[in-house]
């Protein structure tokens, strides 16, 4: 564990080396960036066995010196480490390897590994931060990853274009961040997570100024992890290559605004209002975005509005003190939705489009996508023994007992939503009969199908580490010898479970109805005003069109008119008056003796004649 | 006794002396520009010869310095005129405005 | 300032060298410019007698009168001269050069305006190129031998920059 701080640095060596050297090895680049990031896998593994055993390991040195302050850097490997260690590293692995598959033919091979290695580098360095200042610079590296992923096709408009809204959007955010780590730094004097809990559990610091900084710590999480009203960027963000969705957009970087508020827990919990406000947003983004993904047509905007939804109710889950539900589910969300991420880029694979409309019947062509996607729809959906059962069971106690209410039937409903849109993706792309030219239709290689299937295999038996039923290992793990992050389980009441399975059980019905056995007509949802909302996303793009952009436009209009006329006249005007100085001082250079004869005269005829008038010194 | 007094002979040189000067600071003809300079020369010399006369201390001494600058105008004429032919070969001008070179 | 005919011969001597200066900056062709000069530097001989100096008035008219008009008659008659091709010096450089040789001989004229060091009777009209001859072998001797080495150095000059060219040109060819 000491040596924990190697697992970042197998990706960066992977980024390093193909970035040099890639060009020559083509697609033996994959070779490298696969057994690289395996290697980190094994490592993180390693790391999370032994934290089983012993305690958290930090390992710091200074770093800089500022007068009496001391930044240091280092790392730390504490349960929620360990673990988000793994998930990343295990995700990276499988992505890495599907990859080589998906990607074979392209052009810039190797630069999508290298990237791919720069990404994984700054998301486990991200992990391992210790303190709020490289934990920043490492949010900041993974979000340059990200913009580099969405618009890998750069050559696309559309993707040059997600991928500057993708870095623009979630710089809003951490700007939010950046004040609030700053705030912080102000009010304590350093940037260390255990520092920082002391001084908030000592009182040293005034609730209101808890409340601010840990908001704007969450407007960083909100920007990240694609909540409302940050959300648009993700959406956007499926025009990079599949496999990177699902491992930047699905399992680990969004999932990064949640794991900031997670490691900050102490900080929120401190204040009532916070963790309000997270709960509040959470739920309002679960709700939001499962809204608009019951009519989107393209597969991944599907996937892109349910991750959003999801990590909505991650954050609903820490808003209301449920650390353990928020951690769990991030954790199971990771290893379905890169599944569904997976499985889709594979179905997108064998028929080369993204549009539902256009797909089904594929149950019986891809033998074994079909399948995968299922297990992975089921785990989403919060059918019973599948892991996104326990750990969405876990959120709806957690909200209940935190009595949010409203929060909590808010949350009901998205779970239903959710598995209404999920199956219905399902059945328009699997089932039925195909709605398009479909002859060329193969399975994806064994190198695109393996990685999928170890998903699968966890997104059925991750849920069981923290069930009711047969302990929760998961929840005691990571409180243990840490009350600030509440109870390892939160008792409940079990019709909550109840209500859970028929919601989504229904919602799977409703799906089947309408969708499969068309006993339900499709047409009167498709032409309700609703349907127009939801589908335009309930026109966020719009309004930010109008409101947001119109403004900067406007005031962005002002200050050219300033700059060109006001500015630049100055600045032109100081520069032509020298230059027109110089210019009247070189028209005397003109190489002709005689000028300069003349002007030498003239001078001293000048002073000749001012000599003669005064009289000199001597007068 | 001498009728003339020595600053009629010092106006006299004075206002050849601004000819010259002129001559040599306006006229475009480098063979003007080159008289214009012996007429300044000579202006000088008249000063000369009238102070060896009419001078504080009068004597040869000025007469003397004055055929020195006519050996030395004789020296400058002769080279300034083999500047000149040497100019006209290479530009086939003897017009001064065109004899720019020191400018780059 | 008597009316003697001195007096008369340095009025009429300083007009023709006043007016074959005046007649050097305006006529238009280079010859009779130079011919105008020739009037000017006959009359400063003229002047010269006037100052008892026999023998540079005699100089003045083989040097200047002599030697060196020649040479600029050759070098004009070298070149070519277009004189109606030729821009005019700016009205703006001559009007500035103007007022300043104005100023100039106005400082000048406040300089030697009833300039007067008092007479003294001078001996220098008596055997004047013997006593310059004397000067010139026991006092100056050394700045008269340099002036031998500058005219040299002139000639050798002279020479070398008018033939220099040809030589290339005839490589040219």
């Amino acid at each position: 564990m000491e040596n924990a701080w190697i697992i970042p640095l197998f990706p960066l060596l992977s980024f390093l080396f193909l970035i040099f050297f890639g060009k020559r090895l083509k697609e033996a680049s994959a070779y490298i960036g696969i057994l690289l990031s395996l290697a980190s896998f094994v490592y993180s593994l390693l790391v999370l066995f032994e934290r089983f055993t012993s305690p958290t390991h930090k390992a710091e040195s200074v770093w800089l010196t500022i007068g009496d302050v001391q930044l240091t850097a280092g790392f730390e490997v504490n349960q929620l480490n360990a673990l988000m260690l793994v998930i990343v590293s295990l995700v990276s692995f499988l992505v890495h390897t599907y990859s080589k598959g998906y990607m074979h033919g392209d052009e810039r091979f190797h630069v999508y590994y290298a990237y791919l290695g720069l990404f994984t580098f700054a998301m486990l360095g991200l992990v391992l931060s210790p303190n709020l200042l490289q934990t920043y610079i490492f949010w900041e590296l993974v979000g340059l990853g990200s913009f580099l992923l969405i618009g890998f096709y750069f050559y696309k408009e559309e993707a040059k274009k997600a991928a500057k809204k993708a870095f623009i959007m979630t710089r809003i955010g951490d700007v939010g961040l950046l004040i609030g780590m700053i705030l912080l730094f102000w009010q304590v004097g350093s940037f260390e997570y255990d520092e920082i809990f002391a001084a908030v559990e000592a009182g040293a610091v005034s609730s209101t100024m808890i409340t601010l900084t840990a908001i704007l710590i969450f407007i960083g999480a909100v920007g990240k992890s694609g909540q409302f009203p940050l959300h648009t960027w993700l959406p956007d963000a499926m025009e990079g290559p599949t496999p990177v969705s699902a491992l930047i957009h699905a399992a680990t970087m969004v999932a990064a605004g949640v794991y900031l508020v997670a490691s900050l827990f102490p900080l929120f919990t401190a204040s009532e209002t916070a963790l309000m406000t997270v709960a509040i947003i959470g739920a309002f983004t679960a709700i939001f975005a499962a809204s608009i993904g019951l009519v989107q047509k393209d597969i991944k905007r599907v996937l892109a509005y349910s991750t959003v939804s999801q990590l909505g109710y991650m954050m609903l889950a820490l808003g209301s003190a449920g650390y353990v539900a928020g951690v769990f589910h991030l954790m199971t969300h990771a290893f379905f939705k890169a599944l569904l991420f997976l499985a889709a880029g594979s179905v997108i694979h064998a028929v080369h489009t993204q549009d539902i409309e256009k797909m089904g019947g594929l149950w019986k062509k891809l033998r074994v996508t079909g399948p995968l996607f299922l297990i992975g729809t089921l785990a989403i959906s919060g059918v019973p023994l599948f892991s996104g059962f326990f750990s969405k069971d876990e959120i709806l106690i957690a909200a209940w007992a935190h009595g949010n209410t409203v929060l909590f039937w808010l949350a009901v409903i998205a779970a239903f939503f959710t598995a209404f849109y999920m199956f219905r993706l399902f059945f328009m792309v699997f089932s039925g009969e195909s709605r398009s030219d479909m002859k060329h239709v193969k399975e994806s290689p064994s190198v695109m199908t393996v990685p999928m299937m170890v998903l699968a295999i966890l997104a059925v038996v991750a849920g069981y580490v923290n069930t009711p039923w047969f302990g929760t290992f998961l929840g005691d793990w990571l409180t243990e010898g840490n009350p600030a992050l509440g109870h390892g389980h939160i008792e409940g009441p079990s019709w909550i479970m109840i209500v859970a399975t028929v919601v989504s059980l229904l919602g799977i019905f409703l799906a089947w109805l309408i969708y499969s056995k068309r006993s339900l007509s499709r047409d009167w949802l498709g032409a309700s005003t609703l349907y127009t909302i939801l589908y335009n996303k309930y026109y966020i793009d719009e309004l930010y069109e109008l409101t947001v952009l119109k403004v900067t436009k406007g005031l962005s209009l002002i200050l050219r008119f300033i700059e060109t006329f006001i500015v630049e006249g100055i600045v032109k005007g100081v520069s032509g008056a020298v230059s027109g100085l110089g210019h009247l001082g070189s028209r005397f250079q003109s190489g002709q003796i005689q000028r300069y004869g003349a002007v030498a005269f003239v001078g001293l005829a000048i002073l000749i004649v001012v000599f003669a008038v005064t009289g000199g010194y001597l007068k | 006794m001498s009728s003339v007094p020595l600053s009629a002979y010092l106006a006299l040189g004075l206002i050849l002396f601004c000819i010259g000067l002129y001559g040599a600071l306006t006229k475009r003809n480098i063979i003007i520009v080159l008289i214009s300079i012996e007429l300044m020369l000579n202006a000088a010399n008249i000063n000369l010869v009238a102070f060896s006369k009419f001078g504080v201390m009068p004597s040869i001494t000025g007469q003397i310095f004055a055929l020195f600058v006519m050996a030395v105008a004789a020296a400058e004429v002769a080279v300034g005129v083999a500047i000149l032919i040497a100019l006209y070969r290479n530009r086939n001008t003897v017009n001064i405005d065109e004899v720019n070179t020191l400018k780059h | 300032m008597t009316l003697s005919g001195e007096f008369f011969a340095f009025i009429s001597l300083a007009l023709v060298a006043v007016v074959g200066g005046v007649l050097l900056l305006n006529l238009t062709k280079v010859v009779h410019m130079v011919l105008a000069l020739v009037f000017t530097f006959v009359s400063i001989a003229g002047i010269f007698i006037l100052l008892s100096a026999e023998f540079l008035a005699a100089v003045q008219i083989l040097i200047y009168s002599g030697a060196i008009t020649i040479i600029m008659l050759f070098g004009i008659m070298l070149t070519r001269h277009d004189d109606t091709k030729e821009p005019k010096t700016g009205l703006l450089r001559k009007l500035l050069l103007f007022l300043g040789i104005l100023g100039f001989a106005f400082a000048f004229y406040i300089g030697i305006y009833n300039l007067d060091f008092g007479e003294v009777s001078t001996t220098l009209h008596e055997n004047n190129t013997e006593q310059i001859g004397i000067a010139l072998y026991s006092k100056y001797i050394i700045p008269f031998e340099l002036t031998s080495v500058l005219l040299l150095a002139a000639l050798v000059g002279a020479i070398v920059l008018s033939k220099n060219d040809q030589e290339k040109e005839a490589k040219k060819e």
